[in-house]
Parts: structure tokens; C-alpha cells; sequence
């Protein structure tokens, strides 16, 4: 064990957050485990545990910036040698520097996709591929990558999330003792961090080598077929699209037993394993739709959304619930008869399921209306900032060009520094290595069609038309790229039904259910919207999105209760500034009594209103168009 | 060492994706095959196993690019003026390689680079090969299709539709065979792709994951057995990998035999006009990938089944679709038309 390190907080001091701890012990064992995300809300000790796994593992971890370049990233060339050498030579990126170490990625949602699509590829494959900017080349690298997000900013899609091995998320603390907890375990770091490392120095060591031990007996381990085939079962349970969920299930499971010591898995491992491989692969879209409760019920107080109290999964908790003559055979190294195992599965889906919940309506309204204000004046900003364009890549001019790039330019010509003659300049230009700027002037927008989904009077039509407003806008504006997402408000939540998307296919199976009803919550909606669209335009930059806001404007579920529903919408509204976004207001209310709400609504938004007396697709999809004049 | 990939053979399932990637390697004019599909479907994993069985073929020693000794009229500079010399081109064996194309790479890595520099004063084009070159003859793979830069996939298309790489530099040109096998993989959920690229390629295949727990418990536990020995496990599979790649060399050289009567003719372009499809590359994909399934088949006669194998592959694309509508390959249709002849 090395000299105490100060930067690190110990991994064992981190409070509360076993199963990232679980997840991250895993991902140290097994060599086919090789990426691990940690989910978790602002504070939530995510970052900590992240870093501290540097105690534990004799590894360094390297942090990777959320907008690092492709270059850094992956490799470029290397000017200096380049014009020294008089051939290109490659300049090793972050991934190779950190071969045989771990690397780290906060805020990982925030990345802009490609890069990070091609990060986790080279690290799931160990290998990177270069060919870019006069350099060619391909080089192994044995790292593991660590990312953590806030679920509550942009998720990352299932495609990329499905690259993640392991998925851990820390939920808050349940009470307030484990939050005194936290606390003090802070403040003795801070106070004296060397009494504080020394004291859990001796917890580290031995996390460290029971891992070391776990690695010796890693391939000792043996899994028996019943339980094989429990964990694919799970995997078609929970709709996991793929093979990636029932592979690193099992893998994950199989450390599992390694770090217990264990030459066998047992259940126990599979359930644990299950909720780091399956959570977040679980596919939402093809579920059967949960029960709805009939349309006219008007219950927004006791919604099922609250999860049932979470008992500790480590106990035998099937006792709670099971009849009792399956309590003879809770024995693990069972064969687990059908009924038991049907049993089983059932728990574990619901667990899952539970845990989702958990992390999806984790929910301090005071801290998400404070956001609303920050983002003032940004607004501008990136319009300006759009007007000329971000300088994306280089590219070879094909006819004259002003807008040159110069790092381009000297990259290309380094290479030929030697048998050029210099008369004097330092570096020779030819006309050939002219790179120009490609600026990227996003000719596509984002289109958020946010609905009112309560049990107003045509709601049904309402979504209809919406449902083929988005399909046909999608079907016509692909070639510009336009991507559309949906969210609809009901009862007292909002939810994104479909995040922003150019494929209409995809669109098309989320939209197919649609469940209406219920109360009209939409200063919930605002708030959620609000948040949502922050994070979307912040990883999106440049990118001009709408929201079209369809609702009759007559709120009826206040926030705070108590308070005015209506008079909160428009305060609300007033205070929204989210960079990059326009709204529209589509007045949906029919029938002759005409109300104000949903105009003053647009006013308050700063935005364009419309009324639309017969509502369909077409005439919606019209409207939309032409507001943002496209 | 190079990273072992999992054994073409050993994969289970997915019998049309596989099928999609044998028959254009048999005929390589078949142009190709779009892979689409859910993720974890072991997309990428089958299409780099690819590798283990590509069939030997015969190129110019010490070319570049590659050239084709039998095709004097499709050879790179170079190789031409040394033909021109009349210089004997010594050939070789090689065996065809999987080239893949990351999504980072840039234009000038893609088409290669002319030092014009070098031109002016030597007289003598001085050409830095890129992607292009390597893939001429071999099988170009994309991963993540959709997400390529546009002005990248538009040098993939011009190449593969002349099956040549033109370079044009303040009016020096340069160019050189590059005609490969495009295959590539992406998941519909990240976006579509042009459908001026859906076109160019021959076959498409949308890939499912297997709901089945008896083929889903197989996959893990190959896989399983696989990363705890990738060397024994490989090794145990090397007799099936060299029958699979002697099986398609076998009918390489078939293919020229296969013979497709009046009738299969007749009935592939029922089935075009039927599914209402425009232009003729269809018909003449369908025809070529029917012969390609024979001559796997050991066959050299194309039958009516090797349209039923061949026709949602070739199809399945090209169907014009309507909003609202899924895009279901309709197997009761195909039925109908093979009937009617």
C-alpha cells in the first residue's frame, strides 16, 4: 500500500452508496467487464466514489472533460515530430495514455454523442482506430471507464446507455439519520483528512485484496444452467432489448460470487447482478401498458407513483409477500421449482421496476424552480453565436475560400516541412493544404410538442392529431433533419413520451400508447419542460428548438398547495428562459365559452398563439410550420 | 496480438444477417448489405467475425492498392505503367480483409492525399492512400452508418458506384480502384439514413433480438465460454471456420456456372412490379443474389427458393412506405407471386 493519498476520499468512508460500490468492485474483477455508469442527482456522492476507486484499485484514474475533442480524445498528429521527422507522426491521445488504467467521465449525458459512442466502443473493444487529418492508425489500450450523469439533465439514448455494462444508481438517503451521517463522515475529512485516510486506510486494503483474491478465483467460478437460464427469463422480462443485459448479467454475477469468496453463483448474485445489468436496459416502449384506472377518476392525491417502502433487498424479503407454503424452499442452492422461480422473477422485475421509479420522480421542487432564473440573457448569446456558425471539422476546399482553418492547414502541411524550401518562413503553406472550416449552421431544429393529456373534453382527438402532426412533420422534414419529441402532462406529472428524434419508425412504437386522464398539472409541466430543454439546448448547441404547448390554459393542480394553479402557471411562465428555445401556444379549447388562459399564457411566454377550432393533424402540422416559418 | 473476435460460426441465430453477408461474399457485385436493428444483436461482433472467413484472392504483389491482376482495364497508376512497361506483374495470395471505417475519420484520411508539391517539380504523382485504397477489394465496414458526416458518406457513394476513387487537386487527378463490400450497421432508433445511400446498398437486414430463453441461454453461455479462453474456444471452432470459408470459396468459383431459366426471370420482376418497386436495381440484385444462394447451395441452378431466401433481403428497403405504416415485408405477397408463374 502506498503513502496515504489526500486527494481521494477513502472508498469505504463514501456512506450509502453500495450499489455503485458493488458495481465498481465488479468492474475491478472481471476482465469483461469494462464500463460503469453511476446515476445520481446533484450531491449525491457520485463523483466521490467514482474517484476514490483509485484507492482500491492501485489504478489511476483519468478524467476525461466532457468536451474534450476528438483529437485529444482519441489521437492526432504531432506537429512538432511531423515537420521534424518530415512524416506524420501520431500524437497519442488520452485513451492510449491511459492504457492498463481507469478513466473517468462526469456529466458522460453531456458528451456529445459521437465521441462518446466511440469512446465506449474502444474501450469495450480495447482498441482504437484512427484515420483522420493525415494520420493513420489503429493501437490497443486496456482501460475500464467510469461515467457518472444527473438522470435529471438530457439522458443519454438506450443505444449508447446499453454500451454501460453496469448502471448504478444512488438513491438519496431514506432518513435522517443516514444524512447526519454523511455529514459527519465530511466534516472529519475535511477537518483532518490524515487521521481521517489512516483511520479507513485498513478497510481500503482489505477491499483491495479481497479484490485481488476475487481476480485469482474469478475463473474457478462456475454457474449452473437453472440459473443461466433464471437470468435470461429476467432479461425477457424486463424487455431488454439485446444480448449485452444477460451477458454482463452473468458475468456480473459470477464476480459477484468471486468477491464472496465463492467458487459457485448463487441466486443471491443473480439478483444483485440484476439490478446493475437490467435497470437500464429495461425497454419502456414495448411493455405492455400498466394499468389504467378509469378516466373520470380524479384522484391526484395518492397516486400509485409513490413507490411502496423499499425493503432491503438483502433480506429474504419474498417472506413478506409469499404465500406460505413456498416457505420451504428458500434455500439457494435449491433447484428452484417453477413456481418459486416464477416467483422470483416476479419480485426481481418488480425491483427493478421500483428502483426506476425511485430515480425517475426524484423530486425537490425547490431547487428545480430556481433554475428557472439563472439562464437569463443566454438566450442571445447563442442565437448570435448561431448566426455564423461553430467550426466543426476542417475539410479539403473544393473552390476558393476565405473561411480558413488554420490548425487544419498546418496539420497538413507539416509533413511536408523537409523537402520544402522555407526562404525564411517557418512553416511552407502550399496552396494544397489549405483547409477551410466546415461551420456548423444546424439547418434542423427541435420541435417539443408538449400536451395536455388530462381528462378534458377531446382529449383523445387532441392526441390523435398530435400522434399524426408529429408523424407526418417527422416524415417531411427528415431531409432537414428536424428532430420532434413529445412530452404529455397528466394527472400530477409530466412525462417525455418521445425524446427528440429524427426516425419515424422509432416514433411510431412510442406513440402508439398514449394514456390520457386525469388532472390538468401544468405548472408541473412547465417545470419539467423547463429542465428538460435546459439540458437539451446545453448539449445541443446552437441547435434552435420549440416547444408547442397544446392545452386549453386552465391549470388545475397547483404546485404548492393551496396556491392559485393558474396564477402559479403564469409566474412560472414569466420566469422561463430557456437558452435556445421559442415557444407556441396552440389554445385547445373548444366549445363556445372562450377562455383568456391560454393566450395569456402565450403572452407570459413570450410566444406565438394560436387557436385552432377543429384540430386534426394536418391543420396542426400547418401551424406549427408555419410559426417557425420553415 | 490482435484482439481474438468471436467466431463467425458460433454465432447463434441471426440466420439472415448471416445469410446477407455470405451471399455478398460470393458476389461481391451484389453491393453490399445494411444491417439494421435493435442494439446488442451482435451486429458488429458478426459482421468483424467476417475476417475468420473471407476467401483468398489473387492481387498484384506489392501494390497498394491492391489491383486486381486479371482486370488490366481497373488497375491503379501505378500498376498500369508498369503493365505499359511491359513489366510482368508478379501476384498473390491474400486473404480478404474486414477495413473499417470510424466514425472520426476525416476526408483526406478517407480519400487519401496528393502532394501536388511533389507533382509539380517531379513530374511523378506522389499519392497518400487512404481508407478508399485499403478497402479496394476488400470488405469496407461502417459502423454506425447513420451517424457518418454527409460529406463522407458522399465519397463512399461516388466510389462505390464507379467502384473507383477519383482525386482532383487544383487540377492534378488522381485516382484508383476502390471497389469493396459496403456493409453497415446502425440502429434505427439514432435516425435514418438518406435514402439515396438505403439505395446503394444491395441487401438489408432488420435484426431482432431472439425472445427465446433455450437460444438466449446458448448466446450467454458461448459468449461466457468464449471471454474465459477466446484461444481454445477459437481453436475448437477452427475446423467449422475453415469448412465455412472453403464453402464460399467453393462457390466463388461456381457462381459463373449458375444458370437462372426463363421462369426465375419472370418471376422476380412479378415480384418487383407487385411490390411496386421503381428501377431495375432490385430485379438485378434479386437475380444476383439468387445465383449467389445457389452456388453456396453447391446448386447451378437458381430455384424458387432461392427467391424465397433472397427476396425480403433484397426487398425489404425499397418497399415505398407510407406514414403510419410499419414496414413489414409481406411473406403471403411473395408467396402469391411465385405461385402465379
Amino acid at each position: 500500500m502506498s503513502s496515504v493519498d489526500l486527494r481521494y476520499f477513502p472508498f469505504s468512508a463514501v456512506y450509502g452508496v453500495d450499489d455503485a460500490k458493488r458495481a465498481l468492485q465488479c468492474l475491478l474483477v472481471s476482465p469483461s467487464l469494462r464500463t460503469v455508469l453511476i446515476r445520481g442527482g446533484q450531491g449525491s456522492g457520485k463523483t466521490l466514489i467514482a474517484r476514490s476507486i483509485t484507492k482500491i484499485s492501485g489504478k489511476k484514474v483519468i478524467n476525461i472533460p466532457v468536451n474534450v475533442s476528438e483529437e485529444q480524445l482519441f489521437g492526432g498528429m504531432d506537429l512538432d515530430e511531423t515537420i521534424k521527422q518530415g512524416k506524420p507522426v501520431v500524437q497519442p491521445g488520452l485513451l492510449s495514455k491511459a492504457d492498463g488504467q481507469l478513466v473517468y467521465v462526469d456529466d458522460v449525458n453531456l458528451m456529445d454523442q459521437k465521441i462518446l459512442m466511440t469512446l465506449l466502443n474502444s474501450v469495450i473493444d480495447g482498441r482504437v482506430v484512427l484515420e483522420r487529418e493525415g494520420v493513420s492508425a489503429e493501437y490497443t489500450t486496456d482501460v475500464k471507464l467510469i461515467a457518472t450523469m444527473n438522470p435529471k439533465d438530457t439522458d443519454i439514448s438506450p443505444h449508447v446507455l446499453d454500451r454501460f455494462d453496469l448502471c448504478a444508481y444512488i438513491t438519496p438517503p431514506e432518513n435522517d439519520e443516514e444524512k447526519a451521517e454523511v455529514l459527519r463522515r465530511n466534516m472529519d475529512f475535511q477537518k483532518d483528512p490524515y487521521a481521517f485516510s489512516i483511520h479507513y486506510m485498513e478497510d481500503d486494503e482489505e477491499v483491495r485484496s479481497n479484490i485481488e483474491r476475487a481476480k485469482t478465483l474469478l475463473p474457478l467460478v462456475t454457474v449452473t444452467d437453472d440459473l443461466i437460464e433464471v437470468s435470461v427469463e429476467l432479461a425477457v422480462k424486463v424487455m431488454a432489448d439485446g444480448m449485452r443485459g444477460d451477458i454482463t448479467l452473468i458475468n456480473t454475477a459470477v464476480s459477484m460470487a468471486a468477491l464472496n469468496g465463492r467458487d459457485e453463483v448463487m441466486k443471491k448474485d443473480i439478483e444483485e447482478a440484476a439490478m446493475l445489468c437490467l435497470a437500464h436496459r429495461r425497454n419502456y416502449a414495448q411493455e405492455p401498458p400498466p394499468e389504467q384506472p378509469p378516466e373520470n377518476q380524479n384522484d391526484t392525491e395518492d397516486q400509485p407513483d409513490e413507490p411502496p417502502p423499499q425493503d432491503d433487498r438483502n433480506d429474504d424479503e419474498r417472506s413478506d409477500e409469499e404465500p406460505p407454503e413456498d416457505q420451504d424452499d428458500t434455500d439457494d442452492q435449491q433447484e428452484p421449482p417453477d413456481n418459486d422461480f416464477q416467483q422470483l422473477l416476479d419480485e426481481m422485475v418488480f425491483e427493478i421496476g421500483e428502483q426506476f421509479r425511485v430515480v425517475d420522480y426524484l423530486s425537490d421542487r425547490h431547487r428545480r424552480i430556481s433554475k428557472t432564473s439563472a439562464k437569463k440573457g443566454r438566450r442571445m448569446m447563442v442565437e448570435s453565436s448561431d448566426a455564423t456558425g461553430r467550426y466543426a471539422r476542417p475539410r479539403i476546399p473544393s473552390e476558393k475560400t476565405s473561411d480558413i482553418a488554420f490548425d487544419a492547414t498546418v496539420r497538413a502541411a507539416a509533413p511536408y516541412q523537409r523537402s520544402r524550401e522555407h526562404s525564411g518562413l517557418a512553416i511552407n503553406i502550399q496552396k494544397q493544404d489549405v483547409r477551410e472550416k466546415v461551420r456548423e449552421m444546424r439547418a434542423g431544429c427541435t420541435i417539443l410538442f408538449l400536451v395536455d393529456a388530462s381528462g378534458s373534453l377531446g382529449v383523445r382527438k387532441r392526441m390523435t392529431a398530435v400522434k399524426g402532426a408529429v408523424l407526418s412533420m417527422l416524415k417531411d422534414s427528415y431531409v432537414k433533419r428536424d428532430r420532434i419529441g413529445m412530452m404529455a402532462f397528466r394527472r400530477d406529472s409530466a412525462e417525455l413520451v418521445l425524446p427528440p428524434t429524427r426516425s419515424v419508425e422509432y416514433s411510431y412504437r412510442k406513440l402508439e400508447e398514449m394514456p390520457t386522464g386525469g388532472k390538468t398539472p401544468l405548472a408541473e409541466a412547465l417545470v419539467t419542460v423547463n429542465e428538460y430543454m435546459t439540458a437539451y439546448s446545453r448539449s445541443h448547441e446552437g441547435e434552435m428548438c420549440y416547444i408547442v404547448l397544446i392545452t386549453d390554459g386552465r391549470a388545475n393542480v397547483p404546485l404548492k398547495e393551496g396556491a392559485n394553479a393558474n396564477e402559479e402557471v403564469i409566474s412560472l411562465a414569466e420566469r422561463m428562459a430557456i437558452p435556445q428555445v421559442k415557444w407556441i401556444v396552440i389554445d385547445a379549447s373548444a366549445g363556445f365559452i372562450r377562455f383568456d388562459n391560454a393566450n395569456r399564457l402565450a403572452e407570459a411566454l413570450e410566444g406565438t398563439y394560436f387557436r385552432l377550432e377543429d384540430l386534426n393533424a394536418d391543420r396542426l402540422a400547418e401551424s406549427v410550420r408555419a410559426a417557425i416559418n420553415r | 496480438m490482435d484482439k481474438l473476435i468471436f467466431p463467425f460460426v458460433s454465432i447463434v441465430g441471426q440466420d439472415d444477417m448471416k445469410k446477407a453477408l455470405l451471399l455478398n461474399m460470393v458476389d461481391p457485385s451484389i453491393g453490399g448489405a445494411l444491417i439494421k436493428g435493435e442494439k446488442g444483436t451482435a451486429k458488429s461482433t458478426t459482421v468483424r467475425s467476417l475476417s475468420q472467413i473471407l476467401p483468398y484472392r489473387t492481387v498484384v504483389d506489392g501494390c497498394v492498392f491492391n489491383c486486381d491482376p486479371s482486370k488490366p482495364e481497373n488497375m491503379c497508376p501505378y500498376c498500369s505503367e508498369r503493365l505499359s512497361k511491359g513489366e510482368e506483374l508478379k501476384s498473390r495470395q491474400v486473404q480478404m480483409r474486414v477495413v473499417e471505417l470510424p466514425l472520426s475519420a476525416t476526408e483526406d484520411r478517407v480519400a487519401g492525399t496528393l502532394d501536388i508539391e511533389h507533382v509539380l517539380k517531379t513530374g511523378e504523382k506522389k499519392f497518400e492512400p487512404g481508407v478508399l485504397a485499403q478497402a479496394n477489394g476488400n470488405l469496407l465496414y461502417v459502423d454506425e452508418v447513420n451517424l457518418l458526416d454527409d460529406h463522407i458518406v458522399d465519397l463512399l457513394l461516388d466510389s462505390a458506384a464507379m467502384g473507383v476513387n477519383y482525386i482532383e487537386r487544383e487540377g492534378v487527378s488522381f485516382s484508383h480502384p476502390s471497389r469493396f463490400i459496403l456493409v453497415g450497421t446502425m440502429n434505427p432508433e439514432e435516425g435514418e439514413l438518406r435514402p439515396q445511400l438505403l439505395d446503394r446498398f444491395g441487401l438489408s437486414v432488420d435484426v431482432k433480438g431472439d425472445k427465446d430463453t433455450e437460444l438466449r441461454m446458448e448466446v450467454v453461455k458461448r459468449r461466457i465460454a468464449f471471454d474465459t479462453d477466446p484461444a481454445g474456444y477459437t481453436k475448437k471452432c477452427q475446423a467449422e471456420t475453415d469448412a465455412m470459408r472453403q464453402k464460399i470459396t467453393d462457390a466463388r468459383e461456381n457462381l459463373p456456372k449458375v444458370e437462372a431459366g426463363d421462369g426465375i426471370i419472370k418471376a422476380i420482376v412479378t415480384i418487383t412490379t407487385n411490390f411496386e418497386i421503381d428501377g431495375h436495381r432490385a430485379d438485378i440484385t434479386m437475380l444476383k443474389a439468387a445465383k449467389a444462394n445457389a452456388a453456396l447451395d453447391g446448386r447451378i441452378e437458381v430455384t424458387k427458393d432461392d427467391i424465397r431466401a433472397v427476396a425480403s433481403l433484397v426487398l425489404s428497403h425499397r418497399m415505398r412506405r407510407r406514414p403510419f405504416e410499419e414496414a413489414a415485408f409481406d411473406t403471403e405477397e411473395l408467396e402469391k407471386c411465385l405461385q402465379s408463374i
